[in-house]
């Protein structure tokens, strides 16, 4: 099963190298943080500060367009090319497939992040700026938050079309950072709108605990035990949308 | 054959020519526009900005790079030097958007409340300002510091100053982090002797080891320039008293107080001018400044406006 597994997410990887889209986006992403070095000659006083942050914000931002953009059409591009009647026909589970699909992104999303971060630490060495354990654990985080939004984008891939699927996803990310004023709205409301909004709060996913960025620019550290909680909330997150992406996919009716 | 090549070839160029002139259309358009806009452009981008509150959640999770943002667009329109008076409104409004965005943002909260302070001549927003970052940056000196300093050279609140500088220097660490060791030595003479110039000018000497904005640091040399007058005056002032309890008259020139062994050395004037004495009256002038700094003289502690530059 793991050989399978392995082969589809190979072959996503292998497939979502060919998209013109991704190498549009990292382009642009190294561009961003390259720019951050003329916008530092502009500033006063802290251009450290502008670095970092210009820099930690267009991984974050390419990284999330890309999970958006490439993670919307891994199942219904093959619905729409009827490659997905091939690989349904052979005994292959369809959890395997959508977690061989999944893997592949991540992947993908692996290869360009690392590249986005070569960029970055060549930019902070360019100029002087001082590399710390803290920036890491802010790009950690980010990969963690990507990895749920690309479960998010698959979920939706599987019962909808790549442009519904890319509106919901991108509303889905909006609500996610927004979370914790949803809690805060409801604490001024009655007690079934406050009901409501509170049930909102722990079901949609909270972002916002993935973003590390101030911490990083601020100098204010994370605890290991934070640290660690946040990497569980994020893959038990992540487990949870690709099962719920599973039962919906088993039960699809491709005629 | 050929006929047809030449004719594709032509039209090939007239699309070139085309594309060029349209190019240097729009540039030619966007020029004007530009003239247009100007300066006024600038400052009314930031007179729109919304409020902290409303922008921050719209940024989702990018408000410190939103705080980056704005700050850049502060330091373009102070670059153009033609601010008005009323315009320090938006500055203020700029800043607090800013630091509301990342309320740990220190160099906004120093350098835009030094400007605030210094070139716009708007204490109450500075202090304003400095007062809103005290409580989530418990662990910068700074903030408390540039407080301490409007509260006296500003407000003439010599106990307050001293109130602030003793925060200021109770913030644990060590600098560049931390508070240098003059900050503690300030607080101490601040509240012992806060209408002495040497304390002043000491504290400007503070300030202008942090200060690297060059805008700034002038109108701090300025300001100590005069204090160093203040002090001289009063340096020399002492002296023509001593002198007239050992010889019971006034003396008749300052050259007789230095020959009498009551002053030292003669103190420069700082502006290039000279230190003047009546010989009638006893009393002594700074040949480039006729005014007094009251706020440094025990009778008066009232700072009132023209005490301070």
């Amino acid at each position: 099963m793991i050989a399978r597994i392995v082969s589809i997410s190979l072959n996503t990887f292998r497939e979502n190298l060919r998209e013109k889209l991704l190498y549009n986006l990292l382009i642009f992403a190294l561009l961003m943080i390259g720019s951050s070095i003329l916008l530092s000659r502009l500033t006063l006083g802290d251009y450290h500060r502008l670095i970092l942050d210009l820099g930690l914000a267009s991984i974050n931002i390419f990284g999330v367009l890309i999970a958006i953009f490439v993670g919307i059409g891994l199942v219904s591009k093959e619905i729409d090319k009827k490659t997905i009647y091939t690989i349904i026909s052979k005994p292959v589970p369809r959890y395997a497939f959508l977690v061989g699909k999944y893997l592949g992104l991540v992947i993908t999303l692996m290869a360009n992040t690392v590249v986005m971060i070569i960029g970055l630490l060549v930019v902070l060495h360019v100029m002087d700026v001082p590399i710390t354990v803290l920036l890491f654990k802010s790009l950690s985080l980010i990969f963690v938050e990507l990895m749920v939004i690309t479960a998010v984008a698959l979920v939706f891939s599987t019962f909808t079309s790549s442009t519904l699927s890319a509106i919901f996803t991108l509303a889905i990310y909006v609500i996610g950072h927004l979370s914790a004023d949803l809690k805060t709205f409801g604490e001024k409301m009655d007690t079934v709108g406050r009901g409501i909004l509170s049930a909102l709060y722990y079901i949609m996913p909270n972002l916002e605990r993935f973003n590390l960025k101030g911490h990083v620019i601020n100098h204010v550290d994370l605890s290991a035990d934070d640290l660690l909680l946040t990497f569980a909330y994020g893959a038990s997150y992540t487990v949870m949308l690709l099962v719920l992406a599973s039962m919906i996919f088993q039960r699809r009716d491709f005629q | 054959m050929k006929a047809r090549q030449l004719h594709s070839k032509s039209q090939n160029l007239i699309t070139w020519l085309l594309l060029s002139l349209l190019l240097c259309m729009t540039i030619m358009l966007q020029y004007q526009l530009q003239q247009r806009e100007g300066h006024v452009q600038k400052l009314e981008q930031l007179r729109l900005l919304p409020r902290g509150e409303v922008l921050k959640p719209a940024l989702l999770g990018y408000h410190h790079l939103g705080a980056d943002i704005i700050w850049l667009k502060i330091i373009q329109v102070l670059g153009e030097r033609i601010v008005g008076e009323k315009d320090y409104e938006w500055l203020y409004h700029a800043l607090d958007v800013a630091t509301t965005l990342d309320t740990k943002y220190i160099y906004a909260y120093d350098a835009g409340a030094t400007v605030l302070a210094e070139l716009a001549g708007r204490v109450d927003l500075s202090n304003q300002l400095l007062e809103k970052g005290l409580e989530p940056n418990p662990g910068s000196w700074r903030i408390p510091f540039v407080l301490g300093f409007n509260h006296f050279f500003h407000l003439g609140d010599h106990l307050r100053a001293a109130d602030y500088m003793a925060r200021a220097a109770r913030v644990p660490g060590f600098p560049p982090a931390g508070p240098p060791p003059y900050v503690a030595r300030l607080a101490t003479r601040l509240y012992a002797q806060g209408q002495n110039p040497e304390v002043a000018i000491e504290f400007l000497e503070g300030m202008l080891q942090q200060t690297h904005e060059d805008w700034v640091r002038d109108q701090l040399e300025r300001r100590k320039k005069r204090v160093t007058v203040e002090r001289d005056l009063q340096t020399i002032e002492r002296s023509v008293q001593r002198y007239i309890e050992k010889n019971g008259r006034n003396p008749l020139s300052l050259l007789d107080l230095v020959v009498n062994g009551v002053l030292t050395r003669m103190p420069i004037e700082p502006y290039g001018g000279e230190y003047r004495l009546n010989s009638k009256t006893g009393e002594v002038t700074s040949s480039t400044h006729a005014e007094r700094m009251r706020v440094y003289r025990s009778s008066d502690a009232m700072a009132k406006k023209g005490d301070i530059e």
